[in-house]
């Protein structure tokens, strides 16, 4: 990360902080990692480890898309483990039309969940966090409704999805989604004028308007893209569990937050990146496993990653205001 | 102001207060900001049951004075004493805890709440179960004597105008019993029979025994309320008269100075109007509550200034030009077509590029980095199908930097840790040299900027002009428009009172028209 | 005639709303006999009432948070601890076992409000990590389990009816409600607290005491969402560390909006949100009469949720009128 904003040439956020705050996270996860070696039976294994990145993968997808909202100061979206359900639903039952169909109408649905709820928020400024809970509940009404309340299961004659699901060298096929689709949005946001415009909306979203940045153009385009991430997440969480109902909604909506929070993106907007969100999936997936090695139960693991998003939340808070 | 009035407090008939009791005491006042001598040895008293105006032009220590009386600020020396007893202000509620207290532009209301829990919001020994009917009564009563008495106790706050509210936030000060009631510009966004009802509690007030300091520009009203008047200049009080022993020009030049003569030459070349070509043109803009019936004509290479004080209007004009007044009517047009400057996009589309004078709110992104800052207005020039051509951005900062005068070294650190001077040349650096700029509108470019600051920025706008931008600015300080402006516009409550060629214009009128209305006799051209 | 006119700030729009949608759920379920074979009963009332016994308090209590201008994303799993931490501790005696339920609010309230208030943060990232944290003890304490509690006669007391229509339970909620309406109303905490949350530099420059506030803010959101889940686990003699199919949060934030609370704060009162719940509760009982399946429950909260948020967003007039002229007027593009 440090390298990457070193490449950027001149450009650095600031003089020092994010470089002291970027090395101590990074620090605290090898810490933590090599704790968890040292003293937990089957943590350094291989396999282990490749658990860790294929239970880090199907968040973190959603929680790097999730980390574009974040980013432009609209603090977060409740309605993405719902978004996640209701695209898996969604692709399996499109499977009939071919695999590319498939994928190809999910996201695009996925995109516009996503841009309509933009549009609220961007637009009129609309609550952010209230019209994802609604949102959420329409969609979860929706998803009851069309399935008849029942999981759906991918037509016997289509196969091809299969290989969604497959390992490829070894590790699951969403860990290198997760690596690819990340590495691309860490690129965009840096490289484009639209991460530009987002990381000054968030930034300071009065300035933005008076600046003539296109607000709700930026915002439609945030909330698709966490959308769309989070219906791509979906179509591999489907085809993994080769079966999808609400019951896929779980605690992702929570857990992609909690990696973008943990990754020390400030939740007011305008600082943290998308690189931050996927180092705080993988930090999470790392304790969660780790806890569960040790024994730990739901309960636990759940209690863990809470303290985790509030320390993280108060120490980021002092970072920034120590500015 | 002709309104009915109470023969008791008509003028002649009025006793002026001379030689009363002293109820408040400056002495030696004194407060630097770094290098910046806000007030300097000030020293002034107030008597009991006066209303004592304190005049001057920006930057002559009226804001500094006021602060330090209520605790805001801690001055370096000088001693307070109120009633004799030396006051140790450390902050605000201290202040009102001696009965000191200020009402400004701000108000501490808070607008969801009803008139009589604003009045009793916050304070010391209000009870917890606060409304009992004597609580009541004495807010009705208040209420009354300032006027208000068609204001239910109910009413929500939000329902009442900027007047009303600011009557209410004096109700809330007098519940309190407040001594001495220190009135910061207090018309300058109030109607005329609003003006007339603070007028009548002033006086209602200074009659119970209480005192009022009133800081204002507007010299009519100065002469129509006031006993006593004392004009403060670079720092330092230069005088202080009774208001029936001086005239309105002899208050104009104490407040001036040296700067009367001093400023009678152009220290530049300016360019005179006619020569360019019609860029923009306002006709009848209207805007409800804030500016009436403006009409201007803006050509190519000249640089207008709109001179006006706070809430004359001259931030308003500007803003619709931002296109952030959507509820603005009239006329607008740009490079000879009807445009429609609704939004902040269509203003920009329009090619009218507009800084606001709130840099830190609205204005720059002060977390981001300077070189983030100054290439925000030009990212689309910057980028190729939406990606940012990384060299040219970085090249385009520099220059913009440069230009501009903000030392490149400084382009990766973020806005916040630059200096105000600095600040306002990242501000403007983004305005530079954009291809397609029909209209540079600069909100107030010079604001919170040293003098040394200020002469480069008011030689990048000349630079800005003479490349053919037309260029459009609001000041509320003299020496700034009688400097950068070719053409000055003076506006008093949000009319234009005189449209003058710098040539012909001299410091005195300029001044006199800033603070008085055309139809009080304000001096034309 | 001056240049400076009096500007008049109209008031928000929906003042009555919140009794106006009641009205229509009423009506609506007034109606029903004469579209169904159905005739409302007095134990329909029973159960709107019950059902408002259930919810009421976490939505009075969310409303409370966001008429302070904050926000408690935590309520809907401390309403779960709430009746976990009744059960376990409450075989012997029931009163205990309420005691300790407000005891654990209290000091979650305390913690949560703290850092808020100490380290000025934005109570969503703080609620949601607390959100984690409650639901985490929740699922501990019950290991992960359903929890039965033993002693029905509790649970039966708690809903025998009561002049038929009421229950303890729901006689409880009410009460509460009331003593809400009158503090927020009366009493200077409760104009403090809209004060914090309509202009909080105001409020602060005034004199408030914001700190202190905040924090009695969220223990008493917590104790709301903590109490109702505590009774409810009684009546229902389980204590479980899910809710599936239900969403407390979504219910509570629909409710306090379409009764009348602001999410700019400052605004709603106790009696409007009472009436948000009532609506609510009577919608759930129309669809339960005319066997709605569970979805569209969903659909009409969310549906509704959305709107509200949509009429009550801030730049939504001035979006209409800003696109609207601009079909009339053209403006022409400056070259680039």
């Amino acid at each position: 990360m440090a390298a990457a904003l070193g490449r950027l040439g001149l450009e650095r956020r600031s003089i020092r902080v994010p470089d002291v705050a970027l090395a101590a996270w990074l620090a605290m996860l090898a810490g933590v990692t090599a704790y968890g070696a040292a003293t937990t039976t089957g943590f350094l294994t291989v396999s282990n480890m490749k658990a860790i990145l294929t239970a880090a993968a199907f968040v973190g997808i959603i929680a790097v898309g999730l980390t574009v909202i974040v980013l432009s100061g609209n603090l977060f979206s409740l309605a993405l483990g719902q978004t996640a359900a209701i695209s898996a639903m969604l692709f399996l039952y499109t499977l009939r039309l071919g695999l590319a169909a498939a994928i190809v109408l999910t996201l695009l649905l996925g995109l516009a969940i996503g841009a309509v709820q933009g549009f609220a928020v961007g637009a009129w400024r609309a609550n952010p966090i209230i019209i994802t809970i609604g949102a959420a509940g329409l969609m979860e009404g929706m998803a009851v409704w069309l399935s008849h309340g029942q999981s759906i299961v991918p037509p016997a004659s289509e196969t091809s999805w299969q290989h969604l699901a497959q390992p490829v060298f070894g590790l699951a096929a969403p860990v290198y989604v997760f690596l690819v689709v990340t590495a691309i949005l860490a690129v965009a946001m840096h490289r484009t004028r639209f991460g530009r415009q987002i990381y000054l909306l968030g930034e300071n979203r009065v300035a933005a308007r008076a600046a003539a940045l296109p607000v709700t153009l930026l915002t439609v385009g945030a909330f698709g893209i966490a959308s769309l991430y989070t219906a791509g997440s979906g179509i591999l969480i489907g085809a993994t569990s080769a079966n999808a109902s609400l019951l896929l909604t779980g605690s992702y909506t929570y857990d992609a937050i909690a990696a973008a929070l943990v990754g020390g993106n400030a939740v007011t907007g305008g600082r943290g990146s998308i690189a931050r969100t996927a180092a705080g999936a993988i930090f999470i997936a790392t304790i969660s496993d780790m806890l569960l090695l040790r024994g730990y139960s739901t309960g636990g693991q759940i209690l863990v990653r809470g303290i985790i998003v509030v320390v993280v939340v108060v120490l980021t808070n002092l970072r920034e205001r120590s500015r | 102001m002709n309104g009915e009035r109470d023969p008791v407090a008509s003028p002649g008939s009025r006793s002026r207060s001379s030689g009363g009791a002293v109820l408040l005491e400056v002495v030696d006042l004194s407060k630097s900001y770094g290098p910046v001598r806000a007030v300097r040895e000030l020293s002034l008293d107030v008597r009991v049951g006066e209303v004592h105006a304190v005049c001057g032009h920006n930057g002559a220590g009226k804001s500094t004075l006021v602060k330090s009386l209520v605790g805001l600020v801690r001055p370096d020396e000088g001693i307070i004493r109120l009633d004799g007893v030396e006051l140790s202000l450390r902050n605000p509620l201290d202040a009102q805890a001696h009965g000191i207290a200020l009402v400004n532009q701000e108000l501490s209301l808070v607008p969801e709440l009803s008139v009589e829990d604003n009045i009793f919001l916050g304070g010391l020994d209000v009870p917890l179960l606060y409304r009992r009917r004597r609580l009541s009564e004495h807010a009705r009563r208040v209420l009354d004597q300032l006027g208000l008495r068609h204001v239910r106790l109910g009413t929500p706050l939000e329902t009442l105008s900027i007047g009303e509210r600011q009557l209410v936030e004096i109700a809330r000060l007098l519940v309190r019993d407040a001594r001495l009631l220190i009135l910061d510009e207090p018309t300058a966004t109030l109607s005329k029979p609003e003006i007339e009802r603070v007028f009548r509690a002033t006086r209602d007030l200074v009659a119970q025994g209480r005192s009022v300091i009133f800081v204002s520009h507007r010299l009519d009203e100065v002469f129509e309320l006031c006993d006593r008047v004392s004009v403060l200049r670079d720092g330092r009080r230069v005088g202080t008269h009774e208001i029936n022993e001086i005239d309105r020009g002899s208050l104009i030049e104490l407040m001036l100075g040296e700067m009367e003569g001093a400023l009678a030459q152009a220290e530049h070349e300016h360019a005179a109007p006619g020569a360019g070509s019609e860029v923009v043109r306002i006709e009848r803009l209207h805007v409800p509550g804030s500016v009436d019936d403006v009409s201007l004509t803006l050509e190519s290479g000249i640089i207008t200034g709109l001179a006006g004080q706070v809430g004359s209007g001259t931030s308003t004009v500007l803003r619709v030009l931002g296109g952030l007044v959507p509820e603005a009517s009239g006329t607008i047009e740009v490079r000879g077509r009807k445009v429609l400057l609704n939004t902040p996009r269509r203003a920009a589309d329009a090619g009218v590029l507009y800084l606001p004078n709130d840099r830190q709110r609205e204005g720059l992104f002060l977390g981001q980095s300077v070189y983030r800052n100054l290439t925000v207005t030009r990212l689309r020039r910057l980028s190729r199908l939406g990606v940012l051509l990384r060299r040219r951005v970085q090249r385009t900062a520099r220059e913009l930097a440069t230009l501009a005068g903000v030392p490149v070294d400084r382009l990766g650190s973020p806005a916040a840790s630059l200096s105000g001077g600095n600040q306002q040349k990242v501000l403007l650096g983004r305005a530079l040299e954009l291809e397609g700029t029909a209209l540079l509108a600069l909100d107030e470019p010079t604001r919170g900027v040293d003098v040394g600051g200020r002469a480069e920025i008011h030689r990048l706008v000349r630079v800005a002009a003479r490349r053919g931008t037309a260029v459009i600015f609001s000041s509320t300080e003299l020496d700034e428009v009688l400097d950068l402006a070719d053409v000055v516009v003076t506006i008093f409550a949000g009319r234009i009172v005189s449209v003058v060629p710098r040539a012909q214009a001299s410091a005195a009128t300029i001044l006199a028209n800033m603070t008085t209305s055309h139809a009080a006799g304000g001096v034309a051209p | 005639m001056s240049a400076l006119e009096r500007v008049r700030y109209r008031p928000r729009p929906g003042d009555l709303a919140p009794y106006a949608i009641l009205a229509l759920m009423i009506l609506a379920l007034a109606l029903l006999p004469a579209l169904t074979q159905y005739t409302v009963r007095t134990a329909n009332v029973y159960d709107i009432l019950q059902n408002f016994a259930s919810y009421g308090l976490v939505a009075l209590a969310l409303g409370i948070t966001i008429i302070a201008g904050e926000f408690d994303l935590s309520v809907s799993s401390m309403y779960l601890l709430g009746g976990m931490v009744a059960v376990l501790t409450g075989v012997g005696s029931p009163f205990l076992g309420i005691l300790a339920a407000l005891g654990t609010a209290v000091v979650v309230g305390l913690l949560q409000g703290g850092l808020i208030a100490r380290f000025r943060l934005n109570s969503m990232p703080v609620t949601l990590g607390g959100y984690l944290v409650v639901l985490g003890i929740t699922y501990i304490l019950g290991h992960s389990k359903s929890v039965i509690y033993e002693n029905f006669s509790v649970g039966l007391r708690l809903d025998k009816p009561v002049l038929q229509i009421f229950s303890i339970r729901s006689l409880v909620s009410l009460g509460i409600f009331v003593v809400a309406a009158l503090v927020l109303r009366y009493l200077r905490v409760g104009r403090d607290i809209r004060a914090i949350g309509g202009d909080r530099r105001a409020a602060r420059v005034a004199g408030v005491t914001v700190d202190r506030l905040l924090v009695g803010v969220f223990v008493v959101s917590a104790l709301g969402a903590a109490l109702p889940g505590a009774l409810l686990s009684y009546s229902l003699a389980t204590a479980s560390p899910t809710n599936i199919g239900f969403d407390v949060l979504t219910f509570s934030a629909t409710a306090a909006l379409i009764g009348g609370v602001s999410l700019s704060g400052g605004k709603g009162g106790a009696v409007g949100i009472a009436a948000g719940v009532l609506s609510l509760s009577v919608l759930q009982e129309i669809l339960s009469i005319l066997r709605s399946p569970d979805y569209v429950s969903s659909l009409i909260t969310g549906g509704l949720l959305v709107v509200v948020t949509i009429v009550w967003a801030p730049d939504l007039s001035r979006w209409f009128r800003t696109t609207r002229l601009a079909r009339s007027v053209e403006p022409e593009r400056a070259p680039s």
